[in-house]
């Protein structure tokens, strides 16, 4: 088991390095052997996840020794991981095959699927890592990757500023989640997950909100969560399938995930900062994605959106539903995030929305698909999200009101943007060039998008899953299922989309150039549209009080540490040299002269003519 | 006639020192600067033998046939050393000898 679980961890790691050093020049070879890679991690999990179903898989060995310190690479494939791994391996082999379609004229294929790869090996990492360390170093190689990807169209200013900006954000958090495991492991001495566990089980009062919210900074950089949420939009620079598989599926939902794995060490108020956090997102963000007019930042805030909804439920503690709606929104969310590729292939790189029109005709597959997953998202009865999506909002009927309110409210601004991001894509007509002479994509692009709508349709059932997968969520699943006001969430979700479809029908249904919104309400377009001004809040910060303190340390350690200190320390010693080479002419007769006279001067001292 | 005292002899080997040191001052031929610093060690070697003499114990005395013994070596690798740098140079004066400081 552990050798077949190491087998899954570096087999991307390999296939990235030998793009790297062989395949750097054949495109070709290198993403048929990246798709062959994913295929085999997507065997070899299966296999994992089949046989560690009994007994969790956890091994560790020594990586390295500090004094008595020790630093452990270890494995923990417990429940959740497992569920995680299958959502992982899954999706990204279904994005590797659509990428082989959607990169296919793309001069520098080679370096994109080197790229998947090495992102692969981070998120598996992610996913089996035993302790927060290792998870660290995982959750900075994905950070990489995810810039690396981001940055693929480098030669774009777009994409070169958007990959900068979602490394240096990321670091942010990252930095937060430091402090955490570091105060993890001087509150409780190690940083091994089920220790930790163990330990907190043991003595609940070790834990405190502020190691507890230090850890969550990870979460809240990596999910893209309020405040450092500004860089996941612009991440929809890089291609397609990459804000598929990292920006909306795996890389972004691996912040939840590392919630579930210290879950143990929130305290109370903790949970509730973060289902509020996270419920105030999923309000902000749908706001946002009702107004834009590129069709990835719709899917992005969207994520934005779901991700808050997936804190929310782990705030509320229900991490199993939080779970549980990462699976089925890493299927809808990726469906939709690949249904934009192929239509953006289709259209020659066409992303404003109402350039689009009437592709329904021109692109069936893709249409209906798109159409499933913005069912699904919206929560229409039956399908995927609505499992998910009204536990939720269940759980926050009973648990905590003001939550449901805001995460309701969410969820009919799902409703609404999502289908007005259908009808002006799909239907009426075409309004620009490019979309009347679209064309349906070949089955490489196609066929993800149909297993992943039907995935979509029937993820929510999770009596269709082996128990394995599910472990982790079904106590959840179940404890939801016996709350009260059953009956009356139900008729709430179901008016929530039809709400969002009736009112997007009439509003977006038959639309021009311009945005309906921006003429009939222009003070609440623009106010969306500014997004609360988070991207300016943060430039005045940078220009007017980070660059001016950077300058001014900069003046201070010119002056003091690398003039007066290390210049200065070299000038005196620079003057002592100065007067040795003084002495240094060359001269046998100067030197024994001075050879005498230092031995005169040696022996007058030794015996006591000259004292000093 | 006064008699001859240790202190003639010391005031002898010193002059001999000075002479010798002198010469290695002030010459610039490599061979004479050799021959001076022979003169210098035969000063100390008086000396030497002086305080034997004066104090009755061979020890000096000894010590002085090591001295010489030790200088006629020194002399013939610094000789051997000499012919093979004029050798190489065609020349024995020590400002030709200063590649380092170049």
């Amino acid at each position: 088991m552990i050798t077949l679980s190491l087998c899954l961890l570096f087999l991307p790691l390999l296939s990235a390095a030998v793009t790297l050093f062989f395949l750097r020049k054949n495109g070709n070879v290198a993403s048929l052997l990246s798709v062959f890679t994913s295929g085999g991690i997507l065997l070899l999990s299966l296999l994992l996840i089949i046989n560690s179903e009994d007994t969790p898989i956890s091994w560790d060995i020594t990586w390295f020794e500090m004094g008595g310190w020790a630093l452990k690479f270890g494995f923990l494939l417990d429940a959740p991981a497992r569920l995680l791994l299958f959502v992982v391996a899954f999706v990204g082999f279904l994005i590797h095959v659509f990428s082989l379609g959607y990169m296919a004229d793309d001069s520098a294929r080679s370096r994109y699927f080197g790229g998947l790869s090495i992102f692969m090996f981070s998120m598996l990492g992610i996913t089996l890592a035993d302790n927060l360390i290792m998870i660290f170093v995982f959750w900075e190689l994905v950070g990489f990757s995810s810039y690396l990807l981001i940055a693929h169209y480098f030669t774009t200013e777009d994409a070169a500023q958007a990959s900068k900006k979602a490394f240096i954000v990321n670091r942010v958090g990252d930095f937060g989640f430091l402090i955490g495991i570091v105060l993890t492991y001087w509150t409780f001495g190690t940083v091994n997950l089920s220790e930790l566990a163990d330990l907190a089980d043991f003595d609940p009062k070790l834990t405190s909100t502020l190691l507890c919210l230090a850890l969550a900074c990870g979460f809240i950089g990596k999910s893209a969560q309020f405040p450092l949420h500004v860089w996941l939009p612009d991440a929809m620079a890089g291609p397609t399938p990459v804000s598929a598989l990292i920006h909306a599926a795996t890389m972004v939902a691996a912040g939840i995930y590392l919630l579930l794995r210290i879950d143990f060490l929130f305290t109370p108020e903790a949970l509730n900062l973060i289902a509020l956090l996270g419920a105030v997102m999923g309000l902000y963000a749908g706001f946002c994605a009702l107004v834009q007019r590129d069709i990835k930042k719709i899917l992005a805030y969207s994520t934005l959106s779901q991700l808050g909804y997936m804190a929310a439920a782990f705030g509320l503690g229900m991490p199993g539903i939080a779970l549980f709606h990462l699976m089925t929104h890493a299927f809808f969310k990726a469906l939709m995030f690949l249904g934009s590729g192929s239509v953006i292939h289709a259209c020659h790189h066409e992303q404003d929305i109402f350039n689009y029109g009437g592709l329904r005709k021109r692109m069936p597959i893709t249409a209906i698909t798109f159409l499933i997953g913005v069912l699904a998202i919206s929560g229409v009865n039956f399908l995927s999200g609505y499992f998910s999506k009204d536990a939720i909002l269940l759980g926050a009927y009973n648990f905590n009101l003001p939550v449901f309110i805001i995460l309701y409210l969410g969820a009919l601004l799902t409703a609404v943007y999502m289908f007005r991001l259908y009808f002006i894509t799909f239907e009426g007509e075409a309004r620009s060039h490019n979309s009347e002479e679209a064309k349906e994509n070949n089955l490489l692009m196609t066929g993800p998008l149909v297993v992943l709508a039907v995935l979509s349709v029937i993820g929510g059932y999770h009596a269709l899953f082996p128990v394995s997968l599910l472990e982790y969520s079904l106590p959840d699943i179940e404890m939801v299922a016996q709350l009260p006001h059953h009956m009356w969430m139900i008729v709430l979700g179901t008016s929530a989309w039809i709400f969002g479809l009736i009112f997007s029908r009439s509003f977006y249904g038959k639309v021009g150039e311009d945005d309906p919104l921006s003429s009939r309400f222009p003070g609440f377009f623009d106010l969306c549209r500014s997004k609360l001004f988070f991207d300016e809040i943060y430039d005045f910060y940078l220009k007017k009080v980070q660059n001016p303190l950077a300058n001014f340390l900069e003046v201070m350690e010119l002056l003091f540490i690398s003039g007066l200190m290390v210049r200065g320390l070299a000038g005196v010693s620079a003057l002592f040299a100065l007067l040795a080479k003084a002495c240094y002419v060359g001269k046998i007769h100067a030197y024994s002269f001075w050879f005498v006279v230092g031995t005169i001067a040696f022996i007058a001292y030794a015996v006591g003519l000259i004292a000093f | 006639m006064e008699s001859i005292t240790p202190h003639h002899f010391l005031i002898l080997a010193t002059l001999l020192f000075v002479v010798g040191f002198l010469g290695v001052l002030i010459r610039r031929n490599v061979l004479l600067m050799l021959m001076s610093l022979e003169l210098m060690l035969n000063g100390v070697n008086i000396a030497l033998v002086a305080f034997s003499r004066s104090s009755l114990n061979l020890d000096g005395s000894i010590f002085v046939f090591f001295i010489m013994t030790v200088a006629a070596a020194e002399v013939a690798v610094g000789l051997a050393l000499l012919v093979a740098l004029f050798k190489k140079r065609d020349s024995v004066f020590s400002e030709d000898m200063r590649l380092l400081r170049n």
